[in-house]
């Protein structure tokens, strides 16, 4: 098979990560290539770096054996590479047919007008052999998750591609339409169209791959064919090392029940109950959009719920209000810590005192040398690679981050931790840096939630997983039941073959 | 193969229509001067002012951001087309000039908020005083007259009537439709028709939801912005014409405080600070509503100081009525589904 892609020498650097280094790939005609790695190993980056979304700092890119010497998205499109991001890239106030053809919509003769009719009549032939069976018209804000998967899917072939990228497409799926995209995706490669694949999900790789190239730390580790590997050979090569040692959590008895939640509803999640105890990390799993952060920011009182209660060490939370659940020994670790864990323009002191500012002077009158004591005494616990602790926190590197974050929770005493994917976006050593103290914190008798998307990270940290979907606590899985699988089937459980959220017809 | 058909939704309807039928009612029933053909004849000349700014402040709004020069930019224009019929300058020169540098000063915004990367809301709000500076210190503020010549002849012919119908003999029964009202009515079809037909609402849903997003489609993000901002200032200079049409003259200070009513308007029609959706139909409904309440006041001899209080009061009216009709249908759905269908939907907790 000819050669439709190679990348060589690709180098990449944001600060504080060396995200891509020395990383060479290829891509023949009606292939699909396999990328595979843990979070943070640089896939996504790399195809950022193809799609024209990120510049590289080194290397060459040529299509068809011509060198494309600057590379945008523009450029990129011209090319015929086609994303279906992790993220979805829809505008939901614009119908179906308005978000496939945006950036080349179809125009009448003078290139003035849109073509509404031919843009409705071809959104309605693409869906149709996607067999997805969605009004062209309707706006993509009624649209569920699953069903905006399909029109991404739709919109990267609506003009002539040549390369398509998935960015793990089937974490939104349920099986059945995991099986629609991979028909998908066969009937593609008759076309001479490659593609790259990124998943996590191994069992994936084997049905859909023809070559298989794993990426560890921004490096490439190897590039083989699907059917000279076997997925133990591959889990070695992801993770580098024997999985236990990054998951240094070992199982003991669990004392008292600190958190108590109890038929907890709101619109996003249904009759929630569930408990912490002293000792415990709890993995909370279930899909993007199954309710789980959402309960969670409930819990801590960030967000309303209609019925239910919460009980913290023994005293019910009568108050939703994050004040009261932070005194009360509660705190929550938000899954975008740039956007709401941290103060990114203040530096490490202030941040880390912000929460406990009121204990630490209770006479409202503040003291920047006591905060200074009580911030360098943290950054000395945690371990956190900063100089001082007047550096700016949106200067530290992702892990730094999470750790001024859990500093600022035990500044506050806190004795159940909520924490909401507390290892996204960051590298694998910083990783195993908060499993460590997620495993201390457990051990000084704190209680953990930790709500993750990350199967290995919950299956590697978790005394029991909680399991949610679509908004319905789906069940609880304990010790040897702890499986990808035993997750996975929970968690799609309640999810509804509708494509509409809200029809109200 | 079952087909997924859009839901319509009463709360997809931009909030300012029931603001105006509320307001319209109000006053029709409370003022009886106000539903004569002479008043609404006035009240549509005056709300075309503002819809002409409303229209820029909407398209900019929908992208994410604000445009609070739209005041400024039409006392500066006003100011400089007045400044050239005193000097006998031709009036469809005057007239060029005038729109050409509405475009230019917003074409400044535009460049200065997307190559320099500054916030829009300080950027407008500190070119807002630098266009009525000018304003100021070009007219030495004092009220800018003409001398009627043939030259300027067309600033007349504009100024008259295009449709009057007389129903009696006194002004209130007069309907007159002047040819301000004609070209306001001719520029904001346009506006919409390539709002609705071209890949205008495309581009400005999709940098105002996410410019990412944009740039990854391949779209020029900044091209767009820098054009939505020259039309927002083309906008206010034509309002600003038509206000110099209608008096005749033109006072440096008349663009002030319009960039509030301007946000009002749109605002009322459903345009949020946060961009990425909008309607323009909202916003003709928005300044209609607006225009009524004014003229309302007016009517009833109440002192235009008040104005103030009362827009604002309609403007969290309009925000509230929008929040009370979504949660309202969505229990009556919701009630409806579980009679229909015999099961509960949750709506009813």
């Amino acid at each position: 098979m000819p050669k439709l892609l190679e990348l060589q020498s690709i180098g990449k650097t944001f600060p504080g990560v060396v995200a891509l280094d020395d990383v060479s790939i290829d891509l023949l005609v009606g292939e699909v290539h396999v990328l595979i790695g843990e979070n943070g190993a640089g896939k996504s980056t790399l195809m950022k770096i193809l799609s024209g979304a990120y510049q590289s700092d080194s290397g060459s890119l040529s299509i068809e054996g011509i060198e494309v010497l600057k590379n945008d998205p523009k450029k990129a499109e011209q090319l015929g590479i086609r994303m279906i991001y992790q993220e979805l890239n829809l505008i939901p106030e614009l119908s179906v047919m308005e978000n496939i053809f945006l950036g080349h919509e179809l125009k009448l003769k003078g290139q003035l007008f849109l073509n509404k009719r031919s843009m409705y009549e071809k959104a309605k032939e693409i869906l149709g052999k996607l067999n997805i069976p969605i009004d062209p018209k309707i706006q993509v804000k009624h649209l569920t998750i699953a069903a905006r998967q399909m029109v991404e899917i739709a919109k990267a072939l609506s003009s002539k591609a040549k390369i398509l990228v998935f960015d793990e497409p089937t974490s939104s799926l349920t099986s059945s339409e995991i099986k629609d995209l991979f028909a998908i995706i066969t009937s593609l490669k008759a076309t001479d169209v490659g593609m790259f694949y990124i998943s996590h999900r191994l069992e994936e790789l084997f049905m859909i791959g023809d070559r298989v190239t794993v990426l560890r730390d921004g490096k490439k580790i190897a590039t083989k064919n699907i059917k000279d590997i076997t997925i133990d050979e591959l889990i070695e090569k992801i993770a580098g090392r024997e999985i236990t040692e990054i998951y240094p959590h070992k199982k003991q008895t669990a004392g008292e029940v600190l958190l108590d939640i109890n038929g907890l509803t709101s619109e996003k999640f249904k009759n929630i109950t569930m408990d912490l105890r002293s000792g415990e990390i709890v993995g909370l799993s279930g899909l993007v959009g199954a309710g789980r952060s959402e309960m969670a920011r409930a819990v801590f009182g960030i967000d309303n719920y209609k019925s239910g209660s919460v009980t913290i060490c023994g005293e019910k939370l009568v108050k939703k209000n994050p004040k009261i659940a932070g005194q009360k020994g509660l705190s929550y670790l938000p899954e975008d810590r740039k956007e709401q864990g941290l103060a990114l323009p203040l530096n490490v002191r202030e941040n880390i005192v912000i929460a406990g500012i009121d204990q630490l002077f209770p006479n409202h009158i503040i003291n920047t040398q006591k905060e200074t004591q009580v911030a360098a005494s943290y950054v000395e616990e945690l371990n956190i690679a900063t100089p001082t602790t007047e550096k700016l926190t949106r200067f530290l590197s992702g892990g730094n981050q999470q750790k001024v974050v859990i500093a600022k929770w035990l500044l506050t005493k806190a004795k159940v931790f909520i924490f909401d994917e507390p290892t996204r976006g960051i590298d694998v050593a910083a990783k195993s840096g908060i499993y460590g103290l997620m495993d201390q914190l457990a051990k000084e008798g704190a209680a953990i939630l930790m709500i993750s998307s990350d199967l290995p990270e919950i299956i590697g940290m978790s005394d029991r997983v909680y399991v949610m979907s679509n908004g319905i606590l789906a069940g609880e899985v304990r010790g040897a039941d702890i499986t990808q699988e035993k997750i996975l089937e929970l968690a799609f459980s309640h999810v509804k073959g509708e494509l509409i959220t809200d029809e109200t017809a | 193969m079952k087909q997924h058909k859009k839901p319509f939704r009463l709360s997809n309807l931009p909030n300012s229509l029931y603001v105006l039928f509320v307001v319209f009612i109000a006053a029709s029933l409370a003022v009886p001067k106000f539903l004569t053909p002479g008043n609404l004849s006035n009240l549509i000349l005056q709300s075309s002012i503002l819809l002409l700014l409303s229209f820029g402040m909407s398209l900019v709004l929908m992208t994410g951001c604000i445009d609070l020069s739209v005041g400024g930019i039409l006392s500066m224009t006003g100011v400089v087309m007045a400044t050239m019929l005193r000097m006998n300058v031709p009036a469809i020169w005057a007239i060029a000039i005038g729109l050409l540098t509405g475009v230019l000063f917003g074409t400044m915004n535009g460049l200065l908020i997307t190559k320099l990367r500054l916030p829009s809301f300080i950027t407008t709000f500190a070119t807002m005083g630098i266009a009525q500076s000018i304003a100021n210190v070009v007219s030495e503020k004092r009220t800018v007259y003409w001398d009627p010549k043939p030259s300027n002849s067309l600033i007349d012919t504009l100024g008259k009537d295009f449709i009057r119908i007389e129903f009696g003999q006194t002004a209130k029964e007069v309907l007159t439709i002047s040819y301000l009202v004609l070209i306001t009515a001719v520029v904001i079809t346009v506006v919409m028709l390539l709002f609705n037909k071209t890949t205008l609402k495309s581009r400005v849903f999709a940098i105002g939801e996410n410019e990412e997003i944009a740039r990854l489609a391949g779209i020029k993000t900044h091209f767009w912005q820098i054009g939505i901002y020259a039309a927002s200032g083309l906008l206010a200079a034509m309002a600003s014409l038509l206000v110099l049409i209608r008096t005749n003259s033109l006072q440096p200070t008349t663009g002030e405080g319009l960039e509030f009513q301007a946000v009002v308007a749109a605002v009322l029609g459903g345009n949020t600070l946060k961009g990425g959706k909008g309607s323009l139909t909202g916003t003709i409904l928005g300044a209609l509503a607006l225009y009524s309440v004014r003229s309302a006041l007016s009517l009833a001899g109440i002192d235009t100081s008040v104005v103030m209080i009362v827009i604002g009061a309609v403007l969290i009216l309009g925000m509230w009525l929008n929040e009370t009709i979504q949660m309202y249908e969505e229990r009556i759905v919701g009630m409806l589904r579980s009679i229909l269908m015999g099961r509960n939907h949750g709506h009813n907790a």
